[in-house]
């Protein structure tokens, strides 16, 4: 019943495609395939071709797990298909693509937010030292 | 304060004599020490053509045996028979197809040294610290590219992007490639070490070493520490019939020879009467280890030996070349004892036994030849 | 004495009935002066008639409501014996009577003749006690001892034959087969009954025959029929002791049985009398389709032909003179050759028509008829894609299920662990 990773999605030569994540999980349980489809297609309906998988919850060894088909990626590359960010940043962090200015972004936020965590707890601390 | 802790040290006196004395009857069982291959690569000697004949030889293929009643082959039930009438050359076309499957089935796992650990990082990315505190693993799952040929690779939580280690990749690849009868998670019966002991202690070698050839990799260091333990069981428990005609035989004989303990071996063969199967052996030795004092001689006797049929097929029935061919052996054998046996008594006596019982024989096929009316 | 006693009463009873009722209708007390002096009839239709009669009377069926089969089964009236249950001393009026229902004497008391309480259960137990003996009760079975169909005959055991001077059957069984009833007509006695009865005894070990035995009586038909059976007695070779040696064809009349070989384990998938015969010779595995007519005896006389037409396989590699092969799934289809002639004919002494296929030679070149199996009526209706399409994301949870059931003794996985509240909010 499910349709095969080489897709049923109409396909049409000229129309611009987009590979993205599309939402396959259930509720409170996401889990996502890449694929190539219409660009102007929704992501309820059906894809040219699947391209790989993402598994965004870590598992048991704290690992999260891509699996990515890269002949068929750069034959899409090379039939000029977009691909959009969250798929650029998996593609980044792989060393296929260089890494998105994003997750750079990301990265610096995380790290900002861990650093002012830090102090605020260092601040906790003193002020509970000064106190007793 | 005092009364709690004196209340809690015997306790724990007798919890800590429970434990040790559990872990010496674990010791007991653990008394084998696994040996891997981890220092020369066995490979290019054990695939070389002569030693794989040898091998192959020794393993003394019984096709009775080779196609016997199997459970793990996916048949739930029973399948009703089919016959067929052949004529003669028909028959031997079906022989032949047979052997040839029986080759297939006594295909000897491969023997290689234990793998290295990977550790090849591809790119480092300071930048990326802090982007996620969990590892993200890549897999190439481009159609036609083999397992271990595949593109696996990690990047970790301080930004390094590295080639995965063996371990991994095999998960990875068992997640995405599922091998038919290998579990992800490692069986209960090689990861618990009193179920190993267990099933070792019943003489469940085959389905031990039927298992593992599944579960592992050959150049993993857990495939070559349980067969190492079940090669080494076997040889204590001198139940070598058990694998004969089985596709572990060969690797069990190099596996003994190669760690220079294949005496047991050679014991069993001299005392079931198998001369030439011993030359062989002592052929298998100077091949692995060129130790052997009449190496020239234990090979260009293995080259007279390997054509004639198997020794046990008709005992009775002996030719003169027969009897020169064996009394060869018997010479061969003798030297080998002198130089290089590390349990010469038992060998000589189990050769002088040999002996008597072949003089037996000889006489009674002379005897026959003559009531038959022969020369 | 008791005898007059209770004619008074029946005398008596009536008479005093009809009094007090019309009393009672007057608002007149109660007086024994009014007894009448008029003679009463103390003979009625209860007992004019011996209770026998009356029975009959109630119970029996005319001759035509026989024929049509009334008065017999689950609806029939029976007999009861009123008697039973009663006991002298004891009635409808609870009196003690000592010396009758009492002792004289109990302790150092006399007793005295006296009215107790009535006893109203007592008439209650009575209409039970007698509705028992009304019910029609079936002949119960243990399932072992039942056969193909209720407590009827055919498919029971009913032990080995006679045995014929001091020679004993031992370690035989018979199973009856067929037991029916035969009408003839006969010039003097009219429409006469007899019984015929077909059954099969053996040995489970290559012994069995069958016979058929008629009489005027169901058990001495039967009697006689596994006298004839084990007079009859065959010997059939049992291939690997569990199944026959090869796929045969075999009719008697319009009866025609297409019989397969079968590996361990298959069992009996065949009608229910050969199933019986197989039993009785000893094969474990076999199937057999019957087409054409179904007539019992035909079956079981079509079945024992074919068997005795077998062949061995040593006589099958000689008439056909070429080695016998065979091939078993479970041996990775090894070539084992079970029987090879004394001298084998080569590829060019074969004729070009000849049958070389095993199951078509055996089979005599008959082909058993495999009906085309249809899809399910659900399979090409909607409503059963749109099941496909809700359940397909459960289809591996039951199997996920099982494996976290193993792994960790329950359904929960790693994640459990790590966050424990969730685990002890859902509970509560």
């Amino acid at each position: 019943m499910l349709p095969p990773a080489s897709g049923t999605g109409q396909y049409f030569e000229k129309a611009a495609k987009s590979i993205r994540l599309i939402r396959q999980g259930c509720t409170n349980r996401p889990f996502y395939h890449i694929s190539v489809t219409q660009r102007k297609r929704l992501n309820s309906q059906p894809v040219i071709e699947q391209l790989g998988s993402y598994d965004p919850m870590p598992n048991i060894n704290n690992e999260k797990l891509v699996a990515l088909n890269l002949e068929r990626i750069k034959f899409w590359l090379g039939k000029g298909a977009q691909v959009s960010t969250p798929v650029a940043e998996i593609l980044g962090l792989a060393g296929f693509f260089p890494i998105h200015p994003r997750s750079y972004m990301t990265a610096w936020r995380n790290r900002k937010t861990e650093r002012e965590n830090l102090a605020k707890q260092a601040e906790e601390a003193k002020t509970k030292e000064n106190t007793d | 304060m005092m009364s709690v802790l004196i209340n809690k040290l015997p306790r724990n006196n007798i919890k800590t004599i429970i434990t040790r004395s559990s872990e010496i009857q674990s010791c007991r069982h653990l008394s084998i020490v696994p040996s891997l291959y981890d220092d020369k690569d066995p490979a290019p000697t054990f695939f070389s053509s002569q030693v794989q004949i040898l091998l192959k030889r020794l393993t003394r293929p019984d096709l009775s045996k080779v196609f016997r009643k199997r459970c793990n082959t996916g048949l739930f039930v029973l399948r009703t028979p089919t016959y067929k009438f052949l004529t003669d050359k028909e028959l031997e076309a079906e022989i032949a197809k047979a052997n040839e499957k029986a080759e297939q089935l006594l295909q000897m796992p491969p023997v290689v040294k234990m793998h290295q650990t990977i550790n090849e990082v591809l790119s480092e990315d300071p930048a990326l610290i802090g982007y996620d505190s969990c590892k993200y693993l890549f897999t190439d799952i481009t159609y036609g590219v083999k397992n271990e040929h595949r593109i696996i690779v990690e990047r970790d939580p301080d930004g390094v992007l590295r080639n995965c280690d063996h371990d991994i990749r095999k998960r990875l690849n068992q997640t995405y490639f599922p091998m038919n009868g290998r579990k992800i998670k490692e069986p209960i019966m090689f990861s618990d070490k009193d179920r190993f002991n267990d099933l070792l202690d019943n003489s469940k070698y085959e389905f031990i070493l039927d298992r593992a050839c599944i579960q592992y990799e050959p150049d993993e260091p857990k495939y070559q520490s349980v067969t190492s333990i079940t090669y080494q069981h076997i040889d204590l428990k001198k139940c070598y019939e058990i694998l004969r005609s089985t596709r572990h035989f060969g690797p069990m004989t190099f596996y003994l020879t190669w760690h220079q303990s294949m005496d047991n071996l050679m014991l069993e063969l001299l005392q079931g009467n198998a001369i030439r199967e011993a030359v062989l052996l002592t052929s298998l030795r100077q091949h692995i280890h060129g130790d052997v004092i009449n190496g020239g001689e234990a090979h260009n006797l293995a080259q007279q030996i390997l054509p004639t049929p198997k020794q046990s097929e008709k005992p009775e029935n002996l030719t003169e070349e027969d009897i020169q061919l064996d009394n060869k052996c018997v010479e061969c054998i003798e030297k080998f004892i002198v130089g290089n046996s590390a349990m010469k008594s038992q060998h000589e006596l189990a050769l002088q036994g040999f002996r008597e019982h072949y003089q037996q024989l000889i006489d009674l096929s002379r005897g026959l030849r003559k009531a038959h009316g022969g020369v | 004495m008791f005898s007059k006693f209770l004619a008074f009463k029946r005398v008596v009873q009536p008479s005093s009935s009809l009094l007090t009722r019309c009393l009672n209708n007057n608002n007149i007390v109660h007086n024994l002066k009014f007894i009448s002096t008029s003679s009463v009839y103390c003979v009625n239709f209860f007992n004019k008639l011996p209770a026998e009669k009356l029975w009959k009377s109630v119970t029996s069926v005319s001759n035509a409501g026989a024929k049509k089969g009334r008065g017999r089964g689950a609806g029939r009236i029976r007999i009861r014996d009123l008697n039973r249950g009663q006991v002298i001393g004891v009635g409808k009026i609870n009196m003690l009577w000592p010396g009758l229902s009492a002792p004289v004497i109990r302790g150092r008391e006399l007793l005295k003749q006296q009215r107790l309480p009535d006893d109203s259960e007592r008439m209650e137990k009575l209409i039970k006690l007698r509705d028992s003996m009304t019910k029609f009760r079936r002949l119960k079975l243990t399932p072992i001892e039942r056969g193909w169909s209720g407590n009827r005959m055919p498919g029971r055991s009913i032990g080995p034959p006679d045995p014929i001077g001091e020679d004993e059957f031992v370690g035989f069984d018979t199973k009856v087969l067929q037991l029916r009833s035969l009408l003839i007509m006969k010039g003097s006695l009219g429409r006469t009954k007899n019984y015929q009865a077909m059954v099969v005894t053996g040995n489970g070990q290559g012994l069995a025959g069958f016979g058929i035995g008629r009489s005027k009586e169901a058990p001495a038909a039967l009697r006689r029929a596994k006298n004839r059976a084990g007079q009859k007695l065959m010997h059939f070779e049992i291939c690997n002791g569990h199944t026959i040696f090869h796929d045969f064809y075999t009719a008697f009349g319009k009866t025609k049985i297409f019989v397969q070989m079968k590996n361990e384990g298959y069992g009996l998938k065949c009608h229910r009398a050969i199933k019986e015969i197989c039993q009785a010779i000893g094969i474990k595995d076999l199937r057999a389709k019957v087409e054409g007519s179904n007539n019992l005896q035909h079956i079981v006389k079509a079945f024992f032909i074919g068997l005795l037409q077998q062949r061995t396989h040593q006589q099958l590699a000689e008439e056909k003179k070429l080695h016998l092969v065979e091939y078993r799934a479970e041996n990775e289809y090894y070539p084992k050759v079970i029987a090879s002639p004394k001298e084998v004919r080569t590829k060019e002494e074969i004729p070009k028509d000849e049958t070389l296929d095993f199951i078509q030679y055996v089979m005599n070149d008959k082909v058993i008829l495999k009906k085309k199996k249809f899809p399910r009526f659900y399979e090409t209706m909607p409503h059963y894609q749109i099941y496909l399409k809700k359940y397909e994301k459960y289809r591996n949870h039951e199997k996920i299920r099982l494996n976290l059931k193993t792994e960790y003794g329950e359904v929960k996985s790693f994640l459990t662990e790590r966050y424990p509240e969730e685990k002890a909010e859902s509970e509560s």
